[in-house]
């Protein structure tokens, strides 16, 4: 699923728009309604929109340019892109104090560790709550079912990301109960799993070594995911965890064969093993089963791969899982060992 | 482990099983005649294998003492080949009695692998070695048994060193359950296991199962599974308690220095001594590599870094 902040934007002004909707004769209604797409997309200031709309849509151009655009930019590009983000997420703050996301993905670039930011996000969480829960009882106010529904909704959603933020951190932090507990209480709130909070719920349950928790995940995906099973890069490389674990080889053999067919160009991914940074706004929105995917699990999963007091500080299960994928496909091995070369050249 | 207290009690007690019923007293004498001259009763293979792994225990101890004198280059040229050397003994001593357990262990340790091999190595000489249920009572008791307790806590300790914390959380809990007593210390990795996997419930009885006396593992575990858990100023109380109860933990904590290899078994120090701290800390590595944010944490407490320099200061080390 993932959060998509261009569709929520989308959502938000075609929301309030509808409201003014229902004020005019049908026949202005039905033109204005064909005139919508339009002006969303190049008169966006001739819409109705809140301060809080207007913040929102700050958000996605910061999203755009922190999560879609810094990641690929060169070094010379990239301290101009992060003032970029910072101004962006700056003016939504004044526009909208409110504005939960802007002020989660400002304090995130600010923290000095992992630990402040998890702090940050754990001693505001019900703060935030609150607020969002408000602006929903404002927001759903003599609306009809359906478009209530979806008020409710986008009025919760920078509450379900602070959630999603503060599950994801606590996992870095090692505070492993807490992201499962987290995670937990994100899925309570959002049965459809927006958030994939199930992808880090199942990497907490393996470092817990919680099996039957994370085999009763897996039963559950059904219905918190029903179009989409069990076998995402996140189940998988949990399971693998687990097996590994409990000197179980051939169960993680297996479960990797199932990886690496799964996932297009997966060896040379799992041989590299990179972190990178997580997305500020969400989880980054990928397409399922992509390589890009699969390297989005593996830089989050870096918390299991590493583990243990291997020499190579690439971790035991890192080392095993490496070598296993080299052993069964030589050629990645082989490519995987000339990019390194070449990384390692270019920052000598 | 005492090697030679060993060989003693081991040629002692097959004497007296070949010259029949002895007195207390009588048993007693036996025991003065062998450790006044142990090698002179040495008979068997397994015996003979003895002796050259307690000789060659006495060796490398011997040849530890003056690694402070050395620089880092010298000390791993050092170490390397008092390693090797212990290893070609334990080689022999195997040789010698392939069925002696602690001559396997001990040539598996010193060959100084990485986790992984090294837990499938002492996985498979648990394997080669299985026996009946442990001896009625404390294990320890019978020295006969004693390899076999060995072998477990170090496939318990390994498992944690590989990041295996439920099957080192198993391990250990074996280890206990057959010796209660637990010279060889199976608790503290046991707690260690605990502290990762964040079971407080786990924690506490093994701590109740040993009178909740405390220990320098049993102290830092405490404050590591309570920082994971997110209860901070319990977790403070609990650093708190770690420095207060053991001097030079703080030091031990915050400036953490290399702990050898342990051959086959954790060396004997002090409860809440400096150098249990030192080993804790070692053997918590894994478990605190886990929480990137506790040293720094720790770090922060102004009153544990003024304790580490005090200890600093008071002891000639570098701060």
């Amino acid at each position: 699923m993932a959060h998509n902040p261009q569709r929520e934007d989308y959502q938000r002004l075609s929301l309030r728009f509808a409201r003014e909707l229902d004020r005019l004769d049908p026949g202005e209604a039905t033109r204005a309604f064909a005139s919508f797409g339009r002006r969303f997309a190049q008169d966006r200031d001739s819409l109705p929109q809140s301060d809080a709309d207007r913040a929102f849509h700050l958000v996605v151009l910061a999203t755009e340019v922190v999560d879609y655009q810094l990641p690929f930019a060169t070094d010379e590009q990239a301290p101009g892109l992060i003032k970029r983000g910072r101004d962006l997420l700056d003016e939504a703050l004044s526009l909208d104090p409110a504005c939960h996301d802007a002020a989660r993905m400002r304090s995130s670039s600010e923290a000095p560790s992992v630990e402040a930011r998890y702090r940050h996000l754990a001693e505001r969480a019900d703060e935030v709550r609150a607020s969002c829960e408000r602006a929903r009882d404002e927001a759903v106010a003599g609306l009809d079912d359906e478009r209530a529904s979806l008020a409710a909704d986008i009025a919760m959603r920078p509450y379900l990301r602070w959630l999603a933020s503060l599950a994801e951190e606590a996992l870095i932090c090692g505070r492993n109960r807490v992201a499962a507990d987290v995670a937990e209480r994100l899925l309570r709130l959002d049965a459809r799993d927006l958030s994939d909070a199930r992808f880090t719920l199942a990497y907490a349950l393996a470092k817990l070594e919680d099996e039957d928790g994370l085999a009763e995940l897996e039963r559950r995906y059904a219905s918190i995911s029903p179009l989409r099973g069990p076998d995402d890069a996140w189940i998988l490389l949990a399971r693998i965890a687990l097996a590994h674990k409990r000197c179980d080889f051939e169960r993680a053999r297996a479960d990797l064969s199932r990886l690496l067919s799964t996932y297009a160009g997966a060896a040379g991914t799992l041989i590299r093993q990179v972190e990178l940074p997580d997305g500020e706004f969400a989880r980054l929105r990928v397409r399922p089963y992509s390589e890009d995917e699969l390297i989005l699990a593996v830089s989050e999963g870096i918390v299991l791969l590493q583990e243990g007091n291997d020499r190579s500080g690439k971790g035991v299960l890192g080392t095993w899982v490496a070598r296993e994928v080299a052993r069964l496909d030589p050629e990645a091995a082989r490519e995987a060992a000339q990019a390194a070369r070449r990384e390692g050249a270019q920052q000598a | 482990m005492n090697a030679w207290d060993e060989l003693v009690q081991r040629c002692a007690l097959r004497r007296r099983d070949k010259i029949g019923p002895l007195s207390d007293e009588a048993y007693a004498e036996l025991l003065l005649a062998v450790r006044a001259d142990p090698e002179a009763f040495v008979d068997t293979s397994v015996e003979r294998s003895a002796l050259v792994m307690a000789r060659a225990l006495d060796a490398y101890r011997a040849s530890c003492r003056d690694d402070d004198l050395l620089d880092d280059a010298a000390y791993e040229a050092e170490r390397a080949r008092r390693l090797a050397a212990l290893h070609a003994e334990c080689v022999l001593a195997r040789e010698i009695d392939e069925s002696s357990l602690d001559a396997n262990l001990m040539q598996l340790l010193t060959a100084d692998l990485e986790p992984d091999p090294l837990l499938e190595g002492l996985l498979e000489l648990e394997k080669d070695f299985s026996c009946d249920e442990p001896p009625a009572g404390d294990a320890w008791d019978d020295v006969f048994y004693r390899p076999h307790l060995r072998l477990r806590a170090a496939v318990a300790r390994t498992c944690a060193d590989s990041a295996r914390f439920k099957m080192a959380r198993d391990a250990a809990l074996s280890v206990i359950d057959a010796s209660p007593s637990d010279p060889l210390g199976a608790r503290h990795t046991c707690m260690l296991a605990y502290a990762r996997l964040e079971d407080e419930a786990g924690f506490d009885a093994v701590s109740a199962r040993f009178s909740r006396q405390e220990s320098s593992w049993s102290h830092l575990a405490r404050a590591i599974m309570l920082y994971k858990l997110d209860r901070m100023p319990a977790a403070r109380r609990a650093l708190r308690g770690f420095d207060g109860l053991c001097p030079g933990g703080a030091y031990a904590l915050l400036r953490p220095t290399y702990v050898e290899l342990y051959l086959p078994d954790r060396p004997e120090v002090a409860p809440c001594s400096f150098e249990e701290s030192m080993l804790a800390v070692r053997e918590a590595e894994p478990v605190i590599a886990d929480t990137p944010d506790f040293i720094p944490w720790c770090q922060d407490q102004e009153w544990l870094v003024a304790s580490a320099a005090r200890f600093a200061e008071g002891h000639d080390l570098d701060w």
